[in-house]
């Protein structure tokens, strides 16, 4: 369970290129396990997510995660968070060029000491749930978007986090790899992990599977709509 | 962290670390081959000085604790054998005896000799014992005859009867061992006189004094003590690899300005890759962790070929790059297989002089970088 209460960032604080990114967001996303954060480009959605996902803190406000306010935690803890709870879909895929598709899948798990046998098994077992494993040995530079997408989606399962969120994760596919990714989360969706999805794509945000559909402008929450 | 799953932490990052490296095959490759010559001449210029002055000293570790010689003018000149006598007497002398010795340069093959008379010659007039380095440079061997031109322009012929074994090559390669009479012979030297003294002294403490006592005794000479050969010695070594060095500081400084370069310059790339390894879950100590092996793999594979490559240039090629600087004027440059001979303190200023700056310098830019809020690789 996710409550942002009064949510604030601000970049560049007291400087002359200050920029307000998220106003006083509140959100009790109660018991929604599928959410849309809909809403233009500039509108606040990937910095909420940043923000919920624990990449970043909120300029004031506090974020509670299972009755637990990690708003104020250290840095060490909110990286602990990070990478038990969440696991990120960026934009931009962001692989690790000039690696192999697998070890990017391996890549977060690196610090938590597991057994190198039984993580390369893991990510490979990932890869292959996706249909992807031939490409496995392939750096990352050399997949094709679908394809990027695919690793991407393993590496962010690696560490078996609880919440999926993915940020304009369809912004760099065609329409076919757009549902087929709508497809894979709607299948996370059932297996029990709960999604977080900001997009502006209607794909994502009238696939039907959202229980939950928050829109934002210009920082602010406009509407939120409880489809459940 | 239980001590398993911290070996497994360590052994996942540095495979990624080698995996990382390889990315970068080129730039990574050069740094290295750069870094492994600065190690290599560093080490080689180290080894070859320290094996040098070991071997000087053992060779000296025999020789009389004074060896006294006539100043005529200003002048080294002969001295009279019955100063051997009268040192003697001198309480706590236990020895003086007479030496004959000098240079000799062979004009055929243009080499130097050192010539010398043995307490006790075992081969009969006519008959010398040479060092390896004589008979390469005149291209002889054993049996053969060896011609040399006496002081007063006379030709001499004398036969090789033995190649000396080679203990300490430094100093007996250039060796031509005679008979007394051949040498007086050769260099005109009339009955009495001899080149030096060599004197033995039973305690060490008394050494000075004795020295002292001599020249009291005997203005017109000059006592030289063992031990200030040594200090010349290792003078002479410590300076010619100084002047190797100095020769070598402007690619050991081009190299710390490289590797300063390449390992503090976080380019775009290794900035966003950082974002990415945060984002998904490293904790900046993990990141610098990571920047630490990386480090330590470059520095240490090149540290530890280095050594192994200057260790066999050293000695099992004789140090055949700098030999002609170290070894001496000679001529005759002894074929040199040097007693191999490593201190633990040789090895340590060596790392501390090139693995520690490299591996600091690789983590310092690390760790601003790894201070940088993960959500930069959403934002970009």
């Amino acid at each position: 369970m996710i409550v942002l209460d009064k949510i604030r960032k601000v970049f560049n604080q007291g400087m002359p290129n200050e920029l307000v990114a998220v106003h006083g967001a509140a959100l009790d996303l109660g018991s929604a396990r599928f959410i849309v954060l809909k809403g233009p480009s500039g509108s606040g959605k990937t910095t909420l997510l940043s923000i919920v996902g624990c990449m970043t803190r909120p300029t004031s406000g506090r974020i509670i995660l299972d009755s637990r306010e990690i708003s104020g935690l250290p840095e060490r803890f909110l990286t602990k968070i990070r990478r038990e709870t969440f696991g990120f879909i960026f934009q931009q895929f962001n692989l690790i060029r000039g690696v192999t598709a697998l070890e990017n899948v391996m890549v977060p798990a690196y610090p938590r000491g597991e057994k190198y046998s039984l993580l390369r098994d893991r990510a490979m077992a990932l890869l292959e749930l996706f249909n992807i494993s031939r490409k496995a040995a392939s750096r990352a530079e050399w997949l094709s978007g679908g394809e990027a997408q695919r690793v991407v989606i393993a590496r962010a399962l690696i560490n078996n986090p609880s919440i999926i969120i993915a940020d304009e994760p369809t912004a760099h596919l065609d329409t076919g790899l757009s549902h087929e990714f709508m497809e894979i989360m709607g299948r996370l969706h059932q297996e029990g992990k709960m999604i977080i999805i900001a997009s502006h794509d209607p794909i994502v945000y009238e696939s039907g599977l959202a229980d939950m559909l928050v829109g934002m402008r210009d920082g602010r929450i406009e509407s939120v709509r409880d489809l459940a | 962290m239980s001590l398993m799953v911290w070996i497994e932490k360590q052994r996942n990052l540095i495979d990624f670390v080698l995996s990382s490296l390889l990315r970068r095959k080129g730039k990574n490759f050069a740094l290295i081959a750069a870094y492994i010559l600065i190690v290599f001449v560093l080490a080689s210029v180290m080894f070859l000085t320290h094996a040098l002055k070991r071997e000087a000293s053992i060779v000296l570790r025999g020789a009389p604790e004074i060896i006294v010689q006539k100043m005529t003018a200003g002048r080294h000149d002969l001295i009279p054998k019955t100063y051997a006598r009268q040192i003697e007497k001198i309480a706590g002398v236990s020895s003086a005896k007479t030496r004959l010795w000098g240079y000799y340069y062979d004009p055929l093959f243009k080499a130097n000799y050192t010539l010398i008379v043995p307490e006790l010659f075992k081969y009969e007039e006519g008959g010398i014992a040479v060092g390896e380095g004589v008979t390469r440079a005149g291209v002889t061997a054993e049996g053969n005859i060896m011609p040399f031109f006496s002081s007063d322009g006379k030709l001499m012929n004398y036969r090789i009867r033995e190649v000396l074994p080679a203990d300490s090559e430094l100093v007996s390669s250039d060796l031509v061992v005679m008979s007394e009479a051949d040498f007086r012979g050769l260099f005109g030297i009339p009955e009495g006189l001899v080149t030096d003294l060599a004197v033995s002294v039973g305690n060490p403490q008394e050494v000075l004094t004795i020295a002292n006592k001599i020249k009291q005794q005997y203005p017109d000479t000059r006592p030289v003590i063992r031990d200030e050969i040594i200090r010349t010695y290792d003078a002479i070594f410590d300076w010619r690899s100084g002047i190797l060095l100095v020769i070598f500081s402007g690619a050991l400084l081009a190299f710390i300005i490289f590797s300063w370069d390449k390992a503090s310059g976080l380019s775009a790339e290794e900035r966003r890759e950082i974002g990415i390894l945060k984002a998904t879950g490293w904790e900046t100590s993990d990141v610098i962790l990571m920047k630490f092996w990386e480090g330590l793999a470059i520095s240490l594979t090149s540290f530890l070929v280095g050594l192994l490559l200057a260790y066999i240039h050293v000695f099992f090629t004789s140090a055949t790059l700098f030999e002609p600087v170290l070894k001496g004027w000679a001529v005759l440059y002894p074929s040199f297989r040097i007693v191999p001979f490593i201190s633990a303190y040789q090895i340590a200023v060596l790392f501390f002089l090139t693995v520690v700056p490299y591996t600091t310098a690789t983590i310092i830019p690390s760790w601003s970088a790894a201070t940088v809020d993960p959500d930069l690789v959403m934002r970009t």
